[in-house]
């Protein structure tokens, strides 16, 4: 039971001289220990650190031209290999005491026991698998499934693994556990949670820590100041060499998110602040939305968020610019919670400068059949007077003499006789050009007494609201 | 301009810079229109001249239709007016600005200035040249809204101005909310008061000073819907009368999903009769959708004018609407009206005028490749005064979302019901829309509009034309990802 569990320290020192050697421990500087078996029976003979801190992991050179003289052997040019940066808290030293300590083996066994595969002949050196530490360590999982203090045991965390390039983390390979069906969702954070271990407490677990740091989450998170667990990994601009990018939750994908996300926002306001700023409602939402005042405001520290595409909903179907009046008479906040009041103002206030921006091209020539139709309500947008009147002012079609005269409406011979019947089905039409002058010559108590008023005129009900109008025709005898 | 307006326009301009706004969005526009036109021109001959046309009516010696009025010295008609040439420049800009240092507390103004470039004020709207559409000091938060300045309310009633207060509360778990308003208002569909001159091209009666408007709406807004109900009146400050006393309710009910019922109706307190209302029951789903409606239209005038005692009858209007989209980027859509006017209690039998009407119209439109869209009109309406007929086609063409290219053509004939002209026009136009950046806009177009205004007589006239409009907007803003602009394409057809 010993020899098994005591295994896997070396199995871990041999790991960690590969992670700190590289390349020199797949012996790319062409020595061969196989070769040299019968010379060295001892590791420490060349590599006297891995006992003694005082003494270079490395043999010196010249110690090879003792038989690479020329004479003895040709000479070969050899130089030990520069340390590999790497991310494990791991001394040569400390490992082969304790082994020695505890298993009672002398050193080269104890070097053996991770460099060499199991039974190996002497010199038969191997490099270390990670697996051999875990085994010494009492962790009998595979290496990315161990359990979050287990990290902390050989590895620092990122931030701290200052020689590490973005080029070195960004080929660190993904965990079993990143390709959970929710870790992207809630499972990341779940597993991101405080642990304790061996009378230590970490903050953030460290299986994260180890791997990332502050700025690979801020990539995603717009509530990143806010996370604790973010908070508690330290900042590191390396980390950003894994990238991250936000996905759609498979809730924004329901056929009604659109229409169903302001109550679901309420409900789960804080959900929405993760991936979303202020800004995300504001890219559709101009009005002043409730909700948007519980998301933070884009800033340092921050993600920027979801980046929304403005589309209109499914409420806004063919045709209904046209005829979008009653729905924004009865909702008008609803309207203003994605239209800004100057968009209204683009057409409710028309702008001359623009020629197409609410008719089709080609309006100027139809608008009599739209306009006599009531197609809408033009002087929702247009004043009467001033667009429409002063256009066809402009445009000759005036009349200052009433209808007996100019004789405009050439195509019904006797218009005048049956002028009321048209008046009262298109009088905004008529006072597109007609001036109530031309209808007083006539139609007042104090011309020719044509009566002008139809069914439903409330006499009595106009005298009370405003004298005034009953006065411009019948002076001081109201009836 | 008033002295009021200049006001608050030198306040939404100095504000920004004087308080110091931590925040502010800034749009700015521009459009420009080359726009062309020709009118009639009242014209006379003596009696003695008037010559018998080919079917036997008065014409004057160079052929145009007169009209003599019996025992008249001169006969009347209308000649062809002159070419009128304008250029309509237009500058805007809409401002918001907050961060003063209390949250929720904002301001806003949106100015224009228009210009004829013509010289000749040509198209309408550019009288006066400077117009401030609002300039107000907001305080929001979540149960209340505080407003001050020139703005509009807009619901039921219609879009109101007015240089005023407003006030608003809301409950946001009952979704109850509440507002009222009051200040001196502005005459409808324009940000003038009423007694603007611009406001009077017929020399007509005006009141003397601007008219105090006061409403106030509720409104609640639950799972299921909204219901609102709507209050306003509008007082002569002059004479103390009533200029408007007006009531709405609107709802807008979405029972099940996909479906809709949108309502309302207005009363008029002053005269005692319903005004305009409409109902319409929707059902939309992604591949298709349906909508019918009843709406009755009376037409509104303000007591300070005379035209409302003549008696202005509503008319009553069926209406329905179907898309479908049978695949994916293929839209087929149609819609339909029939009115009939209200009995006028005006008529005689020899001259019969039309008194319903109806429109439909059909199209087609089409995706594919995602870059192309094309689609194809067909509309026809008839009614009393004027009819229509005609169709229209349209092609677009977005190779990146910064760029859209479109052509467009089309073919209408309009015969109208009280005069002989008889109006064909044909006209194609091209569109490009550009969008090098997230906040900068530019679109060109030009549209060649051959029209042949038709008549039996010499009064007939070409009036054909090349009309160019370009445009411009630009964003600025202290936030780097606020508000971008809205995509620059807008596919003819598409909502």
């Amino acid at each position: 039971m010993k020899r098994s569990r005591w295994r896997p320290a070396l199995g871990l020192a041999a790991f960690t001289l590969a992670a700190f050697g590289g390349r020199a421990w797949r012996q790319p500087e062409g020595f061969d220990h196989w070769q040299h078996r019968k010379l060295f029976t001892s590791c420490q003979i060349c590599h006297a650190g891995a006992v003694s801190p005082a003494q270079p992991l490395w043999p010196a050179p010249s110690g090879c031209e003792t038989c690479h003289d020329g004479r003895v052997q040709k000479v070969i040019r050899w130089s030990a290999p520069a340390p590999r940066p790497g991310n494990l808290q791991f001394t040569h030293a400390a490992h082969a005491e304790a082994f020695v300590k505890k298993a009672g083996r002398d050193t080269a066994l104890a070097c053996l026991s991770c460099h060499g595969e199991k039974g190996a002949a002497w010199m038969r050196v191997a490099r270390a698998v990670p697996g051999q530490c875990l085994d010494c360590h009492g962790i009998n999982v595979a290496h990315y499934d161990a359990p979050d203090t287990a990290c902390a045991t050989c590895h620092v965390p990122l931030a701290r693994a200052a020689g590490l390039s973005r080029e070195r983390i960004a080929t660190f390979p993904e965990p079993e556990s990143h390709r959970a069906g929710d870790f992207r969702g809630k499972g990341h954070g779940r597993l991101a949670q405080p642990v304790s271990a061996g009378g230590r407490t970490f903050p953030v677990a460290p299986s994260c820590a180890t791997c990332h740091a502050r700025e690979f989450c801020v990539q995603c998170h717009v509530d990143a100041p806010e996370v604790h667990l973010i908070q508690a990994l330290e900042p590191d601009p390396r980390s950003t060499a894994i990238a991250a990018q936000l996905e759609a939750p498979a809730s924004h994908e329901a056929a009604r998110f659109l229409s169903t996300h302001g109550r679901q926002s309420r409900r789960e306001g804080a959900t929405c602040a993760t991936c979303h700023t202020r800004e995300s409602c504001a890219t559709c939402h101009r009005g002043a939305v409730a909700v948007a005042s519980g998301l933070h405001a884009a800033g340092p520290g921050r993600a920027p968020g979801a980046r929304i595409a403005r589309e209109a909903g499914t409420w806004h179907p063919s045709g209904f610019r046209e005829r979008h009046g009653p729905v924004a008479g009865s909702n008008a906040a609803a309207c203003a919670a994605c239209h800004a009041r100057a968009e209204c103002l683009d057409c409710h206030r028309s702008n001359p400068g623009s020629g197409e921006s609410y008719h089709a091209a080609g309006f100027l020539a139809r608008h009599p059949a739209a306009a006599y139709g009531r197609q809408n309500d033009c002087s929702e947008c247009h004043n009467p007077a001033a667009f429409c009147t002063g256009c066809h002012v402009r445009s000759g079609f005036r009349s200052n003499n009433g209808i007996l005269e100019g004789r405009y409406h050439d195509a019904a011979g006797a218009f005048l006789l049956n002028h009321g019947r048209a008046a009262r089905f298109n009088l905004e039409s008529c006072v597109t050009c007609h001036s109530e002058a031309d209808c007083l010559a006539c139609h007042s108590a104090q011309t020719r007494r044509f009566n002008p008023h139809g069914p439903g005129f409330d006499a009595e009900r106009l005298k009370r609201k405003n004298p005034q109008t009953c006065a411009a025709c019948h002076g001081r005898a109201i009836p | 301009m008033t002295r009021s307006g200049l006001l608050l326009a030198a306040l939404a301009l100095a504000a920004p810079g004087t308080v110091g706004a931590q925040d502010y969005l800034l749009r700015l526009d521009g459009r420009i229109q080359r726009v062309a036109y020709r009118g009639v021109r009242l014209d006379s001959i003596p009696a003695g001249a008037v010559v018998p046309g080919p079917d036997g009516g008065p014409e004057s010696p160079d052929g145009h239709a007169v009209s003599c009025a019996p025992g008249a010295a001169f006969c009347q008609f209308y000649r062809p007016g002159s070419e009128r040439r304008g250029g309509p420049l237009v500058l805007g800009a809409d401002l918001a600005a907050w961060g003063f240092g209390v949250r929720g507390l904002s301001l806003h103004a949106n100015a224009r200035l228009g210009l004829d470039l013509g010289g000749a004020d040509v198209w309408p709207g550019t009288d006066p040249p400077f117009q401030l559409l609002e300039g107000y000091l907001e305080y929001a938060n979540e149960w209340l809204t505080g407003r001050g300045g020139r703005q509009f309310v807009r619901g039921r009633l219609g879009s109101t101005g007015f240089d005023g207060g407003l006030v608003g509360a809301r409950h946001l778990s009952s979704g109850l909310a509440g507002e009222a308003y009051l200040g001196l208002g502005l005459a409808r569909g324009v940000a003038l008061p009423v007694t603007a001159p611009a406001l009077d091209p017929l020399d007509e009666f005006q009141p003397r000073e601007r008219q105090l408007v006061a409403g106030a709406n509720a409104a609640w807004q639950f799972s299921r819907g909204d219901l609102r109900v709507e209050y306003q009146r509008e007082v002569d400050r002059d004479t103390r009368n009533f200029v408007a006393e007006r009531v709405a309710l609107s709802t807008d009910l979405r029972p099940h999903a996909g479906w809709r019922l949108t309502g309302g109706a207005e009363y008029d307190l002053a005269r005692g009769f319903w005004g305009s209302s409409d109902l319409e029951l929707a059902y939309g789903r992604r591949r298709w959708g349906a909508a019918a409606g009843v709406r009755r239209y009376r037409p509104y005038f303000d007591l300070w004018t005379l035209w409302g005692v003549f008696s202005p009858v509503p008319f009553t209007a069926i209406n329905g609407s179907i898309r479908v989209s049978p695949v994916s980027g293929l839209d087929l859509h149609a819609s339909g009206e029939r009115y009939r006017y209200a009995d006028p209690g005006a008529a005689t039998p020899l001259v019969r005028e039309e008194d319903d009407g109806w429109r439909w119209s059909a199209g087609a439109g089409v995706a594919f490749a995602r870059v192309w869209y094309a689609g194809a009109d067909y509309r026809n309406e008839f009614g009393p005064g004027a009819a229509l007929h005609g169709w229209e086609v349209h092609l677009s063409w977005e190779p990146r979302p910064e760029v859209a290219l479109s052509a467009a053509g089309g073919r209408q004939v309009r015969p109208l019901e009280f005069r002989f002209d008889q109006s064909e026009l044909i006209w194609v136009r091209l569109r490009a829309d550009l969008r090098p950046t997230e906040r900068f806009r530019l679109n060109l177009s030009a549209t060649r509009y051959a029209e042949d205004r038709q008549r039996p007589d010499a009064s007939a006239f070409d009036w054909n034309q090349i009309r160019l409009v370009a445009g411009v907007s630009w964003v600025l803003g202290s936030g780097a990802d606020r508000l971008p602009l809205p995509p620059a394409v807008r596919r003819p057809g598409k909502p």
